[in-house]
């Protein structure tokens, strides 16, 4: 155990040392969260109004729940993953006495924890700056729900990318690539990201909700939202459980065959 | 303690008919052979080790020799468990290495002289915490080493500085530090005086015969630099394309393929030097020193005719150097 706690330590550190890029990775953060809230607020301008069953209090704490629920699943040092397998850098971890995965999951709490700190102070800046209505959940099984289910996303969301970060192990030139349809296309979209995913057609969020990316973001906020009854509660948790230990075998067997044909390049 | 396991342990690294095969892609050059590739990958099967076998005692100091792409890398890469042989056996420390042991990779090292595992970001002594961590080194120890390695690479002044800011040199007598804190059993080096200028090289060096020594450490080390292997290694492992050419002593190594000597030859007046092209080759004239290439079997003799024939001061009879000697073994085939 020890062990990781180091780890987390200097990659606490770590982050430190890249102060400007972390600055500019929380702006940009805080800027695509005034985009969508000035979105949803001209579309709501009139309070009285409610589309999709959200009325103006309820998009507007979605979209600032997706800032801090953003901070906690989809900041990931674990996208670097990929590059190390095709560049060889891999190598370095596995001669050592150590878990890969744990210490990656530990990088990833580690940069989870700094960019949380950062998103509650925005959080309640803005929370200042725009001053707008916001739902306070009260009902602890709500809340329980909330924390259980962003667990969950979070370890969803790194085994997915452990998942996609193991093909430079059969294509070294694809490292980029492969991160950037998980993190772009999937993760934005389809997660709830950028719009809460019940305003789709109902057709495609029945098919949507059997996959796990909605259980990357919108999940864990209808929880807070408390717009779920406790059998849809049960239902999503249970299948974004599902979803994790099914990916997480999934990731054990792909690792498992990519190390084997593993080329430990960089010389 | 460590001296009873040394003992009862035969051997610390076994090779047996160790075969490692890579499928690469092919690829035609230009566009249109990028985008052909994707469809139809022209898949080709490269022989890294074509079936090698050797074996080392606890405590050797071994040398691998070998042109680029003979194999190397690759058979340090399969002994320290980062890739999966195609077929053989392997051993080290009575490990298998591909099962990535935690107790087996605490007794190893692999320090790779192109690749570096310090946080570049961060002073070294944040690596060096780490490692302690990661390897369970108890505080007391990790102090009494990490002071002991400083001191021998001298090094005390550069561990709170940033690894971005320091030299080649500088950075790779820290990788050693991080490589040997934990005190390996067993140590591969792949080209670790890689780049260094000569001071480097030698403090290199002499700080991996004195580690040999001290602890009795096993070490495989592979290098271009004949400095490096004449130095250090007694014993040395040949090998090209894949397969397994030499594995002896250095000196064997020279008698086996240099099928000359060296005679050099300082003389007293300026006599008619070309007469001495009868008795061998001669490869430099600087007067007074004369340097002719003589074969083997017939040195004695050769040298009894230049001192009987010409006004000698000094005569000496030298092996062709191991340079010399590997460049041929490899340009021969």
């Amino acid at each position: 155990m020890r062990k990781y706690l180091s780890v987390f330590n200097i990659s606490f550190q770590q982050e430190f040392a890249y102060r400007l890029n972390f600055i500019m990775w929380r702006v940009r953060n805080v800027i695509q969260v005034l985009l969508v809230f000035f979105l949803w607020d001209s579309i709501f301008s009139n309070p009285e109004r409610v589309v999709f069953g959200y009325d103006r209090a309820k998009i507007l704490t979605y979209v600032f729940g997706i800032l801090i629920v953003r901070a906690f699943v989809l900041s990931a040092r674990a996208v670097d993953v990929a590059g190390e397998v095709a560049n060889g850098d891999l190598s370095n971890y596995l001669i050592k006495p150590i878990d890969y995965f744990k210490y990656w999951f530990t990088r990833d709490i580690s940069s989870k924890a700094l960019n949380l700190v950062f998103a509650i102070v925005e959080t309640v800046l803005l929370f200042l700056v725009l001053k707008p209505p916001f739902f306070l959940q009260t009902n602890p099984l709500y809340l329980l729900g909330f924390v259980i289910s962003i667990a969950l996303a979070i370890f969803i969301y790194f085994v997915l990318l452990f998942i996609t970060s193991a093909i430079p192990f059969w294509m070294p030139e694809v490292a980029w690539g492969a991160q950037f349809i998980v993190i772009m296309i999937i993760t934005e979209f389809l997660s709830g990201a950028l719009f809460p995913i019940d305003i789709l057609p109902q057709a495609i969020q029945n098919v949507l909700y059997l996959l796990p990316f909605p259980y990357l973001i919108f999940f864990p906020l209808q929880v807070y939202l408390g717009k779920l009854g406790a059998m849809e509660l049960l239902k999503g948790l249970s299948i974004s459980l599902f979803w994790a230990v099914l990916l997480w075998f999934l990731m054990k067997s792909v690792w498992g065959k990519g190390l084997k044909i593993y080329r430990a390049f960089g010389r | 303690m460590s001296g009873v396991i040394l003992l009862k342990m035969e051997k610390a690294i076994v090779v047996n008919r160790l075969v490692k095969n890579f499928e690469i892609t092919e690829k035609k050059p230009g566009l249109s052979g990028a985008v052909s590739s994707i469809f139809r990958p022209k898949k080709k099967t490269v022989r890294a080790l074509k079936g090698i076998s050797f074996t080392i005692q606890p405590g050797e100091l071994v040398g691998f020799i070998g042109p680029n792409g003979a194999g190397k890398t690759t058979t340090l890469k399969i002994l320290s468990g980062l890739l999966y042989p195609t077929s053989g056996f392997t051993q080290v420390l009575e490990y298998n290495p591909w099962d990535r042991k935690h107790e087996f990779l605490k007794q190893i090292s692999l320090v790779m002289g192109q690749k570096n595992q310090l946080w570049w970001d961060l002073p070294a002594i944040e690596t060096f915490k780490l490692t302690q961590a990661i390897y369970e080194i108890p505080q007391k120890e990790y102090e009494k080493n990490l002071s002991e390695l400083v001191e021998l690479l001298q090094v005390s002044k550069l561990l709170n500085v940033q690894v971005r800011g320091l030299s080649l040199g500088q950075r790779m007598r820290l990788e050693l530090i991080a490589a040997l804190l934990y005190k390996p059993k067993v140590l591969f080096l792949d080209e670790p005086t890689i780049g260094l200028d000569l001071v480097g090289q030698q403090k290199v060096r002499d700080f991996i015969y004195e580690y040999n020594k001290k602890t009795g450490a096993t070490i495989l080390l592979t290098s271009h630099n004949m400095n490096d292997l004449v130095d250090l290694a007694r014993r040395v492992i040949v090998i090209d394309e894949g397969n397994l050419i030499f594995d002896g002593a250095l000196e064997e190594l020279v008698h086996r393929f240099a099928k000359e000597k060296i005679i050099k030859v300082y003389l007293s007046s300026e006599e008619d030097v070309n007469k001495m092209r009868t008795i061998g080759k001669i490869r430099k004239i600087t007067f007074p020193l004369v340097t002719l290439v003589v074969p083997r079997t017939t040195v004695a003799v050769a040298a009894a005719e230049i001192l009987q024939n010409f006004p000698v001061t000094d005569l000496t009879i030298e092996e062709i150097p191991v340079e010399e000697v590997i460049r041929k073994v490899f340009k021969g085939k």
